[in-house]
């Protein structure tokens, strides 16, 4: 049974000298696949990391609840334990951590996850073998060297690993070839039949989309969510673009 | 020590660990100052190594090489035969060892020191200064450093290595070394390696702890195409010292040499870091790198970092560089991400040096060696954690 998991509520959010979001609200529950879509510099990612609580922006007004607990002056380190995860479109690199060690910490800081090392290792290398990734990877630096492709397939083993009730996915499908988006497209897959999570997805590309079911689309324009409907608002805008949402929102800031 | 005389029983060694190329004095960097102990070998018999480790360049300089011999009861000579593939490590037990790689063959030596010495070196330990050691103060002391010598009071025994490699054409020779002390402990390590034609040479270090650790390395590529490797790992935590000299000698043609230095400081720890690279008149067509990048966790740190690179050549190629500071904020915002304080982001740089050193530790006893260290440092929990979760043997484990 689903429940309310997300409520994003009015927030106005921006940089020091620069307001981003203007009286944004969303809605997910739980189980649902959201897809966030706009033109570049729509203020699609801010949101994103705003709901993950980077210190970066800073939330001038409104609130965000999480599975009933108002998250909005939390850290994002108790946001992640609390069951968020945002993957990065484009993700850090680490040097001097390798990846194994930094997935035995993450998990290790979630009780539910709690596992002997020995499973933890296990569990990992199955995850790696659906991601079709080579377990070399795990004592190499975290992020540090690889390719496009592997640092989203670290993201997405990460996904996988650490089971989040939501996860935020932004542009993972950037810069990837054929190959690689397939092996993402598999991960985000698994996450929905086996972790049972929400997603809230930031794309371009509607070719991440293809193996999905989603429940929703909003549609951000210029810091505004302009428009919302089912998943067949996303064949609408492969078919139109923005233009017809760009110009909406002229309108309206004129009006 | 800079000023006070040395104790009875025990040798002041100055102006140790000195690179190719000095820089201002008043940066406090160009060697170090060592008081260690001293007995006469009148008498003994003593078994030297042959007549070829003669006047090769150590890192730590000669008057360490010279302390280490008249310390050592023996020397230890190994020899690996021309294209033999040697899979047993060499686990380097004497205070004093050189190691023969003949041509074509392949070799790993293993260097590692834990509370009770250089592993299983019967005299690697020296007792330490008597009598008037109680005003010895510490074992390490930079020369031009004059307040050093009174900074502190605590008195520590000394092991040491001398380890001399040759490494004949087409040789391949891999050297680990692990300083796994407490801190009662200052630690010598002097390493020179000698790599003709088309020979590989790759060492990887691991100093994570003990009072003192004062550690060089000479490297020489002799021959043409001639490869060198190093990457050093470092912790520094409390009161610890660290102090190490790399010096590589490019002299044959089309050399490649690439130096990777990281490291993490905290508490009061103090380190300088001497990384040189000679290109050498002749080496033309060679290309050497070197990177140092250190994390420094506390305010109270003192670190010291000399990338230098000598040219005496054209046609050749020289990068160095060091970053220097705390977790970056991008890396602190990811891991945030991932539900991880800056605290505990912090944490897990350490853990990683551990988790590394266990992976590249070859042999049950270096592996329990570092789990030692690693419990003392991170707790038996997390040192447990590290064994199983990288899937080594248990024994190793439960000897943690």
């Amino acid at each position: 049974m689903s429940h309310k998991l997300l409520s994003v509520q009015g927030i106005c959010a921006g940089t020091e000298d620069k307001p981003i979001l203007h009286d944004v609200s969303m809605e997910l529950d739980s189980k649902e696949t959201h897809v966030l879509m706009g033109p570049n510099g729509a203020g699609k990612s801010t949101l994103g990391r705003v709901i993950m609580g980077d210190p970066t922006y800073d939330v001038t007004s409104g609130g965000i609840v999480f599975d009933g607990e108002d998250i909005t002056d939390q850290a994002a380190d108790k946001r992640s334990l609390a069951g968020i995860f945002l993957s990065y479109q484009a993700p850090v690199e680490v040097p001097g951590v390798p990846l194994y060690s930094y997935l035995r910490t993450i998990t290790q800081k979630r009780p539910e996850l709690k596992m002997t090392a020995r499973k933890f290792r296990n569990r990992v290398g199955e995850i790696a073998e659906q991601l079709d990734m080579d377990s070399s990877f795990l004592t190499r630096e975290l992020n540090v060297g690889f390719s496009g492709g592997e640092k989203k397939k670290i993201e997405m083993l990460q996904l996988l690993l650490l089971r989040p009730k939501l996860a935020i996915l932004d542009e993972t499908d950037s810069g990837l070839d054929v190959d690689a988006l397939s092996v993402v497209s598999r991960g985000i897959e698994a996450y929905r039949s086996e972790c049972d999570g929400a997603l809230l997805i930031i794309t371009h590309n509607t070719r991440i989309l293809e193996r999905l079911t989603v429940d929703r689309t909003h549609v951000m324009v210029q810091g505004r969510l302009v428009a919302e409907g089912p998943g067949s608002l996303i064949d609408d805008i492969d078919a139109h673009g923005f233009v017809q949402f760009e110009r909406a929102s002229e309108d309206g800031g004129a009006a | 020590m800079a000023d006070t005389k040395p104790a009875a029983g025990s040798v002041t060694l100055e102006r140790v660990n000195t690179p190719p190329a000095q820089t201002w004095n008043y940066l406090r960097t160009n060697d170090i100052t060592l008081t260690v102990p001293f007995a006469s070998r009148k008498g003994d018999v003593y078994f030297a190594l042959p007549r070829l480790f003669e006047g090769m360049e150590c890192g730590m300089g000669q008057q360490v090489t010279d302390w280490v011999e008249s310390q050592s009861a023996d020397a230890h000579y190994v020899e690996v035969r021309a294209g033999q593939k040697r899979t047993e490590p060499i686990v380097v037990t004497s205070m004093d060892t050189g190691v023969m790689v003949r041509a074509g063959a392949e070799a790993t030596v293993v260097i590692a020191t834990n509370n009770e010495g250089v592993l299983a070196a019967g005299r690697s330990v020296l007792s330490p200064a008597s009598s008037a050691a109680s005003k010895a103060k510490r074992g390490l002391s930079e020369s031009a450093d004059k307040t050093e010598g009174s900074a502190a009071s605590t008195q520590h025994s000394t092991s040491a290595a001398l380890v001399r490699i040759i490494a004949e054409r087409d040789a391949r020779v891999h050297v680990l070394e692990f300083v796994c002390a407490n801190d009662e402990r200052q630690h010598i390590e002097s390493v020179g390696i000698t790599a003709d034609a088309r020979a590989r040479v790759d060492v990887r270090q691991f100093f994570l702890g003990a009072a003192t650790t004062a550690a060089g390395l000479c490297c020489s590529l002799d021959g043409a195409d001639a490869r060198f490797e190093l990457t050093c790992r470092y912790l520094g935590r409390d009161d610890e010292r660290l102090d190490i000299n790399h010096v590589v000698r490019m002299r044959g043609r089309n050399g490649r040499t690439d130096i990777r230095e990281s490291g993490v400081l905290d508490g009061r720890a103090r380190k300088a870091l001497r990384a040189t690279i000679d290109l050498v008149h002749g080496s033309s067509g060679s290309e050497g790198a070197e990177l140092e990048n250190v994390l420094v966790l506390s305010d109270d740190v003192v670190n010291k970092t000399m990338p230098v690179i000598l040219c005496d050549e054209d046609d050749v190629a020289g990068n160095h560089g060091a970053t220097i500071g705390s977790v970056g904020p991008e890396q602190i915002g990811y891991l945030a991400d991932r539900g991880l304080t800056q605290e505990e982001a912090e944490a897990l740089y350490v853990r990683a040096l551990f988790d590394e050193a266990v992976i590249a530790a070859p042999t049950p006893e270096v592996r329990a060696t570092v789990l030692a260290r690693a419990t003392s440092v991170l707790g038996a929990e997390v040192a447990r954690d590290l064994v199983e979760g990288l899937g080594l043997d248990s024994p190793a484990g439960e000897e943690a």
